[in-house]
């Protein structure tokens, strides 16, 4: 079996094994969202070496258009879904546009300043988004003949499409266009020289990322029924950006791990401790200096050993260049 | 000789960072499927000539034309589809991706949309690979094709720097000082491939080392501040005074084929 299969064997079985494991399929549903979510950042950062501050912005607009397309229409589930991702699309396109004209810290910094100027955008045009309240009673319309109003059948629902996007991201990372985006990661001037147009690849980058994470955010607001200003807010892509991070950004699994861990862990820890967010950050100043990979890194450490443990010392070990970097 | 088109020319030339003049009324021609040498003392603007002529530094006067076509404001990437590929003076791979892959983007980069379609696959037709390993056959690096370029010892980082700018098939292949760093065997080695490569590509090339100037080249540009000084045959230019005058004791030697 290749990476890929076995990563998306991997994410399958995340798929199967939630609801064996968890109570509430509310927050079963926001594991495989924000994995969306996580997956879609890491198709940026991992992928092409841009960190990037404007998640939330596609997020919180993906919630808007999905529950706007709901409130005010009578299109079915579907097309909000659709719009929401095409919103996404666009957004991240204008935002990566603008921003990869810079490099380094000031590519951070606008997209960090887009994101502060949609948050304000969305909180000033209180009568379209709600402001401070959000975007309240957003209904979850069947979809065909399923009703998706029990949480259970949502979580089926968003499990498929999780499933859907992950091997779709999957194909873009594998594909050509994935290998280029690697190359420019790795050294862009020369991608240039060798006749890559790098801003283009930079920006569909980007697209790709927008339209995912503009579909995660709708996913959500239908989750909760609202589409709260938090989605929007600065903090939502410091959230994805984090979970992305603790998962690793080497492979795309990872960041449904990074995911999972993020939103299970907030969980746990704030129903007995309000200031759990502090532990948050004693794990990220962790993950930061001592384990770079990721709780991915972590695991491949851990099925190593356990090799290791298992096999006699005669049987040569898997070679390091083909582990090192894996996609 | 006079009557051919040039493949690439230069007109008056100049570039200027601020108010630094770093190349000044260059006026440059390359005759076709010829071995075109640059040489001159640090700091004389080959570099930025090399620059300006891939497109990576924008002219501030003058023109470059491809062909007879005007190619002063396409900008870097846009002109390797048109036929140019350089090597860089200070290595620039991709560390971490292995020999093939490296040669692999190389070769893609002549249709570089292609690889804009994110469902694609890698190469489906095989062409761009098939580039790679004939490239990686040529120079000598195909017992390390899985090697991470990163991994590589100096001279082959140097022939894989060559290999880039030979994926891409141009019809004018620039090479920024190919021997820089190299011991005597890796440089007669470089020396053969560059005459190699002038069977079926146009190499303009800047090199310090006079013994493989002096022996491959059809013609001669020296350059000192931003200028040319004198450009001609191999022979002609060896004894002329101003180049003695030029490299004031850095012997010009190497003996003329």
């Amino acid at each position: 079996m290749n990476r890929a299969s076995l990563h998306f064997v991997l994410a399958a079985l995340v798929a199967i094994a939630l609801p064996l494991f968890m109570r509430s399929g509310t927050l079963a549903s926001e594991v495989l969202i924000f994995a969306m979510a996580a997956a879609a950042c890491n198709l940026l950062l991992g992928y092409t070496g841009l960190l990037s501050f404007g998640q939330g912005i596609f997020f919180g607009l993906g919630s808007y258009a999905a529950g706007l397309t709901l409130l005010h229409t009578s299109l079915p589930l579907g097309a909000a879904l659709a719009l929401a991702t095409i919103a996404g699309a666009v957004a991240a396109t204008g935002v990566g546009w603008l921003s990869i004209r810079r490099q380094g810290v000031y590519f951070v910094m606008l997209t960090l300043a887009f994101s502060q100027f949609f948050y304000f955008l969305a909180y000033t045009f209180k009568d379209v988004t709600g402001g401070d309240n959000g975007l309240l009673n957003i209904p979850r319309p069947a979809i065909g003949p399923f009703a998706l109003g029990e949480s259970w059948a949502y979580y089926a629902f968003v499990a498929v499409l999780f499933l859907l996007v992950f091997a779709a991201l999957q194909r873009v990372a594998s594909s050509t266009f994935g290998r280029t985006l690697l190359a420019i990661r790795d050294n862009e001037e020369r991608a240039r020289a060798i006749g890559f147009p790098v801003r283009l690849f930079k920006i569909t980058a980007f697209a790709v990322s927008g339209a995912v994470t503009g579909l995660a955010g709708a996913l959500h607001a239908l989750l909760i029924g609202v589409a709260p200003l938090s989605s929007i807010e600065y903090h939502m892509s410091e959230s994805i950006l984090i979970m992305t991070i603790i998962g690793g950004s080497g492979n795309l699994f990872a960041s449904v791990l990074g995911a999972g861990f993020y939103v299970i862990v907030s969980d746990l820890l704030s129903s007995i401790w309000p200031r759990w967010l502090l532990l948050l950050g004693g794990l990220l100043v962790v993950v930061a200096l001592f384990m770079q990979k990721g709780l991915w890194g972590l695991l491949e450490r851990l099925v190593e050993a356990l090799q290791n443990g298992r096999k006699s010392p005669v049987e040569a070990p898997v070679r390091p260049e083909s582990e090192g970097r894996s996609i | 000789m006079s009557t051919q088109v040039p493949i690439l020319a230069a007109d008056n030339l100049g570039v200027r960072y601020g108010s630094f003049v770093a190349l000044s009324d260059v006026t440059l021609s390359i005759r076709p499927n010829t071995i075109h040498s640059v040489i001159g003392p640090n700091g004389a603007g080959k570099t930025t000539l090399f620059h300006a002529l891939t497109g990576r530094v924008r002219a501030s006067s003058g023109r470059i034309s491809l062909n007879g076509r005007d190619i002063t404001h396409v900008s870097d990437d846009k002109r390797v589809p048109l036929g140019i590929a350089r090597s860089f003076q200070v290595t620039s791979l991709f560390q971490n991706l292995s020999v093939r892959e490296n040669l692999r983007l190389a070769a893609q980069g002549r249709t570089p949309l292609q690889a804009l379609a994110p469902w694609r696959g890698v190469d489906p037709r095989g062409g761009a690979l098939a580039v790679a390993d004939e490239v990686m056959e040529r120079l000598e690096l195909a017992h390390v094709s899985e090697r991470a370029a990163g991994e590589l010892s100096h001279g082959q980082q140097r022939r894989l720097e060559v290999g880039m700018a030979v994926a891409a098939k141009p019809r004018l292949i620039l090479l920024d000082e190919p021997t820089s760093g190299m011991g005597i065997d890796d440089v007669e080695a470089m020396k053969a491939l560059i005459r190699d490569l002038g069977r079926d590509h146009t190499v303009l090339f800047i090199e310090h080392n006079m013994g493989i100037v002096m022996n491959i080249s059809d013609t001669v540009t020296v350059m000192r501040a931003g200028r040319v000084l004198v450009e001609g045959p191999p022979a002609l230019v060896r004894d002329d005074p101003e180049v003695r005058r030029a490299y004031l004791g850095n012997m010009i030697t190497g003996d003329i084929a």
